[in-house]
């Protein structure tokens, strides 16, 4: 749910990362946290286990600077992505307005992605929710092992999507997906 | 299912009677802080000593535990909780439904006795609700063509 603030003339957008557990979202948010300045980045909030695993979502509010005088602000969540926190992933999911798939470009976590975007549809369509725009980031291409693009693309049913091809943890494509997400949202407001 | 609005849209005049009462409520109830949050984590309102930044975490993290807290509802058959506290040292937090997609948080030092909190939190929100049902019953107005291609736009130089 975008929130338009006439009082602050500000407009806020919540983005959640969503994906299978360790494909690199609390890495995408990790860079975007590193590279936007001081000034216009609030609190990184991370609930984690002990071995550093997210357990309920990390948050990063993040103020992109002003258009058409509106400043526009974005709420940024990961979900947890172990299937033991299903519950956790929809409630996180909760009026969302954009989301970052994460996918795992390993060909070991081909059952992963796919199950975790099956469980992203369902939460969207019972929250009624089956319009929100969604892109797409196959990360984690310099593993040994990554599937080629195409079948990973196949396999997840990605023709005709924003797509990009990362490595988030040297920020390949993480600031291309926020701006890819940003202009979806921005676009359906 | 579960029914959501597309955006929420809060004018100048509503900010300003939100800001009015809970300036007022801070007084009278003696709590550090009063903050207004929507189900998705976002600030509507702060007010009390807590900073804009801290307001924001506060937001998002009292969202999620109340999310949280209604599936455990849904798990144990209710259909949902309506408020959850939090009792520490120094410092107690009490958060609670206002309207089906609004949040109350307030904030109290430990000489507030738990009845006293829940008096104040439900007065609060008493007063809060039809300035949010004001809110609801504007319709939705489409921003203009222009306006939403200007900010495709524009997008580009943010990043």
């Amino acid at each position: 749910m975008s929130l338009i603030d006439f009082s602050k003339s500000e407009i806020t957008f919540k983005i959640v990362y969503y994906g299978p557990a360790m494909s690199g979202k609390t890495t995408n948010l990790g860079w975007i946290y590193r590279m936007i300045p001081d000034k216009v980045k609030g609190q990184f909030t991370s609930i984690a286990t002990e071995t550093e695993r997210t357990l309920f979502f990390d948050f990063l509010p993040v103020e992109l600077g002003s258009v058409k005088g509106f400043k526009i602000r974005l709420s940024l969540y990961t979900v947890p992505g172990q299937e033991l926190y299903k519950l956790t992933r929809k409630s996180v999911l909760k009026s969302v307005d954009g989301i970052v798939f994460v996918a795992d470009s390993s060909g070991a976590r081909r059952d992963d992605n796919i199950n975790n975007l099956a469980d992203m549809t369902r939460n969207l369509e019972e929250y009624e929710l089956p319009d929100t725009p969604v892109v797409y980031q196959l990360n984690k291409r310099d593993l040994p092992d990554v599937m080629p693009v195409d079948q990973l693309m196949d396999e997840l049913d990605l023709g005709g999507k924003p797509v990009f091809l990362g490595i988030a943890s040297s920020g390949v494509s993480v600031m291309d997906c926020l701006k890819g997400i940003t202009r979806e949202v921005v676009s359906k407001i | 299912m579960e029914g959501q609005l597309s955006s929420l849209v809060i004018t100048k005049e509503d900010m300003d009677t939100i800001d009015e009462l809970f300036s007022q409520y801070l007084v009278d109830s003696q709590a550090k802080d009063i903050i207004l949050l929507n189900k998705s984590g976002e600030l509507l309102a702060k007010s009390g000593t807590v900073t804009r930044e801290s307001a924001v975490a506060v937001s998002a993290l009292a969202a999620g535990v109340f999310s949280a807290t209604n599936e455990l509802a849904k798990l144990l058959g209710e259909h949902e909780f309506t408020l959850t506290f939090h009792q520490g040292k120094e410092t107690n937090i009490h958060i609670s439904l206002v309207d089906p997609l609004i949040l109350l948080a307030v904030i109290f030092d430990n000489k507030a006795p738990i009845g006293a909190i829940r008096f104040w939190a439900k007065k609060i929100s008493a007063s809060i609700r039809p300035v949010l049902q004001k809110m609801a019953a504007v319709p939705h107005q489409e921003p203009s063509e222009e306006f939403r291609k200007g900010l495709q736009d524009e997008i580009d130089n943010l990043f």
